[in-house]
């Protein structure tokens, strides 16, 4: 079997997960022999942008009809689709304020530049086409990666974390900012994967990862009501980077919110 | 059993000799209020006087990541190499927490034994240290509140010096190798050790009613208490892992990009975990969140009893201290009790 075909590409955002394949250092040459990569605009030129490929990593959000318009073209050209990053998998912070209306957006941001160009409302990959892994973060773990390319050049399907923040924070015995300091932590519905990264230096995470499967955000809004968080601060922090989250809908926050 | 003396200004001293018996481990400060079993190196940064520390000696022995084997496809498999003849004392070891050893011993001592946990369990002396509870402990109603064996050496305060207990011959060791620190029992030390021991059994403020529990479960299987305590728990998992008597792992394999070597590790789990009892096929045992509680509690203080014949809790209180939704064991089994059902 030849080394599977793989392209990297970027829909609008920071750009910042594709960078961190780059940010392998170490592991660049290895990762350049396991794979044949066809196609990866920020790091070559002169990639083929039209031949099918069995594996293509996407970063960013769909923000601009083209994103859309590149997205499926890239899903018929792939087996397998990876989204990689927040954005891509949530919709990240360009979907924080998907509420607000895009024209009214656009022109509080842009003003008269905002003219010249098209805006959707902004929606993860998984809205548009069909996803076949997403490995999350803000931006994804190195380690995440690495692990879900060996997987992937043995047939499988990488084993990512299903559980939250809370249990790397605590097998690591970094003291609760929740518990102890009364701060607004989302560990408790946040996806694990970054060894609690933010609680190891002291300060509470803000969901970059995005919601852990079945997040009780009820339960995590009324205990953050109880430790005296507005409305307006709790809701803030959870729709920062997984606004369209089912578990993040209106309904069930203000579920919490009442409770 | 024998007993000693320690007076406390000699205590410096007898720590100083402790670390030639091992790498010094003991409760010391991390971040503002927390504390954490961890390398010491003189009396000034051990916190003797604390209640609990936010994981259990348990991530001494079994690992909350750990490598359980490295393996190629032209080698086969290898163990991986652990500092073979490393030493290690443990002190400032609460009763509750030995108690939390000695059941995990039971359980990876058992038909299948567990050699990874073992072989470090060899290697590391405890030096117990008795406390005073505060409103979350409950050890006394589990029965863990005092230890007779499991330590080396147990001291508790009696005033101006520790009452030890010597519980092994490394323990013993290690009196006589600082032989002048140590005196003779004296009338006034006995009476100061059984008045403390009142004192301390009679400061406990929490209690859980653990008689016919194992019958009250049963009958209170479909209890609405388990929806209530459902709605509230994150599943977040943080109390498995503080819990000196949870055990579950995972096991998994990481590859490397070569396609030919990787490794076989294994990763504390919960049953509190959407995945902990989904099957191939899809199927979930315990897909909803008050099921995955509610086995949680059966399995410490039902279960357990079963199969060893003591509840599997040892009334440390870690659980409801880290929860961050407040979930409190002493006023769940209490509500179990007196609830009143059509």
């Amino acid at each position: 079997m030849g080394k599977p075909k793989v392209g990297v590409y970027g829909l609008t955002g920071c750009a910042g997960d594709q960078l961190v394949i780059l940010n392998c250092e170490e592991e660049l040459l290895d990762i350049a022999g396991a794979l044949d990569i066809k196609s990866f605009p920020m790091a070559m030129s002169g990639g083929d942008e039209n031949c099918p490929l069995d594996i293509v990593f996407v970063d960013g959000t769909v923000v601009q009809p083209k994103d859309e318009e590149m997205l499926k073209n890239l899903r018929e050209r792939a087996k397998l689709l990876i989204a990689i990053g927040t954005c891509a998998v949530w919709g990240g912070v360009a979907a924080m304020s998907n509420e607000t209306p895009r024209e009214e957006l656009k022109n509080k941001v842009y003003g008269p530049a905002g003219q010249v160009f098209d805006t959707v409302v902004p929606q993860p990959l998984s809205s548009f086409v069909k996803v076949d892994l997403a490995i999350s973060g803000c931006p994804i773990e190195k380690e995440q990666l690495l692990q879900a390319v060996a997987s992937l050049l043995h047939g499988d399907l990488p084993r990512l974390p299903n559980y939250s923040v809370c249990t790397e924070c605590k097998m690591s015995e970094y003291p609760c900012l929740l518990v102890e300091k009364g701060q607004l932590c989302l560990g408790p519905i946040t996806v694990a994967g970054c060894k609690a990264r933010c609680p190891s230096y002291g300060r509470p995470c803000i969901g970059c990862r995005g919601p852990v499967e079945e997040a009780n955000v009820s339960s995590e809004v009324r205990l953050l009501r109880e430790k005296g968080f507005t409305w307006v601060d709790i809701q803030n922090r959870l729709r920062t980077f997984a606004a369209p989250a089912d578990c993040f809908e209106d309904k069930i926050l203000k579920e919490g919110a009442n409770a | 059993m024998r007993i000693v003396i320690l007076p406390k200004e000699n205590l410096a001293e007898f720590i100083g000799h402790l670390r030639s018996f091992g790498e010094l481990h003991a409760p010391t400060k991390r971040g503002e209020k927390s504390l954490v079993f961890a390398p010491v190196s003189d009396l000034s940064e051990i916190e003797l006087n604390y209640t609990r520390t936010i994981l259990p000696l348990k991530k001494y022995f079994f690992k909350a990541t750990d490598v359980m084997f490295n393996f190629c496809a032209e080698k086969g498999y290898e163990l991986p190499v652990e500092e073979a003849d490393k030493k290690y004392v443990i002190f400032g070891v609460h009763p509750c927490e030995i108690h939390g050893l000695k059941i995990l011993d039971l359980v990876f001592g058992g038909k299948y034994v567990d050699t990874y946990y073992f072989a470090r369990r060899s290697k590391v002396a405890i030096i117990g240290l008795d406390c005073i509870p505060d409103d979350l402990c409950f050890c006394r109603s589990t029965g863990t509140d005092f230890v007779d064996t499991g330590f080396d050496l147990f001291l508790s305060d009696i005033g101006d010096s520790y009452l030890v207990r010597v519980g092994t011959s490394l323990g013993d060791d290690m009196v006589r190798a600082a032989d002048s620190l140590f005196r003779q029992v004296k009338k006034e030390d006995r009476e100061a050790y059984k008045r403390n021991s009142v004192q301390r059994r009679d400061s406990f403020q929490a209690e859980i009613q653990l008689q016919d529990l194992p019958g009250i479960m049963d009958l209170e299987y479909e209890s609405h208490v388990w929806e209530e305590v459902g709605e509230k728990c994150l599943s977040c998992g943080i109390c498995s892992m503080v819990c000196p008597t949870c055990y579950c792992y995972s096991v998994f394999d990481e590859l490397s990009l070569d396609g030919n070597t990787g490794q076989r590790k294994r990763i504390w789990d919960s049953c509190l975990f959407k995945d902990y009892a989904l099957v191939a096929g899809g199927h979930n045992f315990r897909a909803q969140r008050s099921s995955r509680v509610k086995n949680r509690y059966f399995h410490k203080q039902r279960g357990f009893v079963s199969q060893y014949g003591r509840p599997s809790c040892v009334g440390c209180g870690r659980c409801k201290a880290y929860c961050p939704a407040g979930i409190d064991i002493v006023e769940v089994i209490s509500k179990l009790r007196s609830e009143i059902r059509v």
